[in-house]
């Protein structure tokens, strides 16, 4: 009874916490959640999905799949390379220093970061420059920094490196003597890593492809600079509707953003489940 | 040992050009965009030859005499350190005492704090606009609701590190050696809990700061052009002056390294955990 009363009286102290998590987490995304299933005529309705799924807004979500999977399989690819490489690299120094700039890269973005991709990688920009001058190779107007391609491109630049960090702890984990004993019972390098190391990182590497493609999907502000209202895309599709540059009607606006959470929340736990996997084998 | 597999079996840590060639992609992708950059602030035309045709500060001396340069600065100072003292203030304490008190009411303090890494953006901005927007429009569309909103993204980023500050001392004797000697809670969670869980709290901070400092999505949507933020700045300069856009991308960089030197150093004093290092575009 009195230990009863004292775990009362403890979770008193909590309430501050949990009243701005229901009052700007939970309350508002139930209300998107159950408004984007009402109308002004229905008090339940599939209508404002039947708009989202408009041809516009469909290729919208077509378009910020393709480009989520397409970053982050690049960048679980990349990053998870460069990550091994880093991991096994002989060098302390350059072990840090890539480490750092890679904790550093993984929280650029927004605004500066695609500024600075277009400073890089214009029509007059640096790479372009020296790629037409030295190498006779023309980037434009094939490739443009303003479109799909050009975002992945700069997407990369956090992703790789966030895929980096991600797959350390893993890389750490693969412990010496399986690979020792693997080699003394007569496997190849390739059988090794085919056969005991690439299963032992699956989980940190299907985790790292999920946890990037909702980074990915999520972002609005470095496609927003880029490319502006051009590239059609679901965060930006929100926001107009946000704005209310487009029509006023926040009932598609509510469709669209359940969708996205489903998707964003399939994401998120998968990584976290994967994530838990993941940390059987860290030392 | 037969000599066959001597050979195919590489040696763990053979130097080797393919591990070499991936390091220094991997540096370049993300050093040449912040030199180009910085150099461009600086260049006074460049876009005919590969290097500049000479230097000049024009750029950066027009884009901090103006005076909305100093508003959005000030407007972004001022939102970043707001939400960061207060995410400070909310999370510290509730970490302490769950850790201490309800370990019961763990999962669903982290289910909380886990949750902004699955909302983008503009569907908070979306939510809260839907939630607040009846309580008319001085109270949704206000710099107010952005600290608020800024504090919901920054949960995930305060709590870890202060979560794993808290788990690497032990709170219960600290707490009991200073109620043993008369403390209350007040001055328990001030002079001995928050001394000794400080590089937690400072990580969780500089990590809030840094995050909010360039976040464009939220301020956008929920306030606009009624309050500008450096990073709205920035965007509206990249739609008409590049130079003076340049010069602003790298105050924003150098930002950024400062907080992430400020990091290291204070990883440095307790060996910090990384593990968690999602950014929120």
């Amino acid at each position: 009874m009195r230990k009863n009363r004292r775990t009362w009286s403890g979770w008193i102290a909590l309430i501050p916490f949990f009243l701005f998590g229901i009052a700007f987490e939970i309350v508002p995304i139930l209300l998107v959640l159950s408004s984007s299933l009402k109308s002004e005529e229905a008090w339940f309705t599939f209508a404002n999905y039947r708009r989202a799924m408009a041809p516009l807004l469909a290729r919208s979500f077509l378009n910020s799949i393709k480009l989520s999977a397409a970053t982050a399989s690049l960048g679980v690819l990349l990053g998870g390379l460069t990550g091994y490489a880093i991991y096994s690299s002989r060098n302390k120094l350059i072990r840090n220093v890539t480490i750092a700039l890679a904790d550093v890269a993984t929280n650029f973005g927004g605004a500066p970061l695609a500024f600075a991709f277009i400073i890089t990688l214009g029509s007059t920009g640096v790479v372009t420059l020296v790629l037409s001058q030295y190498f006779g190779i023309s980037l434009y107007p094939t490739f443009r920094i303003y479109s799909i391609a050009g975002l992945v491109l700069a997407y990369l630049y956090f992703q790789m490196p966030l895929m980096v960090l991600l797959i350390q702890p893993s890389l750490h984990g693969l412990r010496r003597e399986w690979k020792e004993a693997a080699i003394n019972l007569g496997a190849t390098n390739l059988q090794y890593w085919r056969r005991i190391a690439l299963p032992i990182l699956a989980p940190a590497l299907i985790g790292g492809f999920l946890l990037l493609f909702a980074n990915s999907f999520g972002a609005y502000a470095t496609a927003w600079t880029l490319t502006g209202p051009d590239i059609n895309l679901v965060t930006v599709q929100i926001a107009a509707l946000v704005r209310g540059e487009v029509q006023l009607d926040p009932g598609t606006a509510d469709a669209m953003a359940t969708i996205s959470l489903a998707i964003m929340a399939v994401c998120v736990a998968g990584y976290q489940w994967t994530h838990s996997r993941a940390q059987r084998w860290h030392r | 040992m037969d000599p066959f597999k001597g050979t195919a079996v590489a040696p763990m840590r053979r130097p080797s050009l393919w591990r070499f060639l991936l390091i220094l992609f991997f540096l370049l992708y993300l050093l040449v965009p912040l030199l180009a950059t910085t150099a461009f602030s600086f260049a006074n035309r460049w876009d005919r030859s590969i290097l500049p045709e000479g230097l000049t500060l024009d750029w950066w001396r027009a884009v901090t005499e103006r005076r909305a340069f100093g508003a959005a600065l000030k407007n972004t100072l001022s939102l970043s350190l707001s939400t960061m003292i207060l995410s400070v203030l909310l999370v510290t304490p509730t970490a302490y005492w769950v850790h201490l008190r309800v370990p019961k009411a763990k999962p669903y303090v982290e289910l909380l704090t886990i949750l902004p890494f699955g909302i983008p953006g503009v569907v908070l901005a979306l939510a809260l606009i839907r939630t607040y927007a009846r309580f008319g429009g001085n109270i949704i569309y206000s710099p107010f609701m952005l600290v608020l909103a800024c504090m919901v993204i920054s949960l995930p980023f305060v709590y870890r590190p202060i979560v794993s500050a808290l788990n690497s001392v032990d709170i219960r004797a600290l707490t009991e050696a200073a109620q043993t000697l008369g403390a209350g809670w007040f001055t328990i969670l001030r002079r001995v809990i928050v001394p000794n869980i400080m590089p937690g709290i400072l990580s969780g901070g500089l990590l809030v700061f840094s995050l909010v400092f360039v976040e464009f999505t939220l301020a956008n949507l929920l306030v606009g052009p009624r309050f500008k933020t450096f990073p709205i700045y920035l965007v509206e300069f990249t739609r008409f002056d590049g130079r003076q856009a340049s010069a602003l991308a790298v105050m924003s960089f150098i930002i950024a390294w400062l907080t992430s030197l400020g990091l290291i150093w204070v990883a440095g004093r307790v060996g910090g955990d990384r593990e968690e290092a999602i950014g929120a575009r």
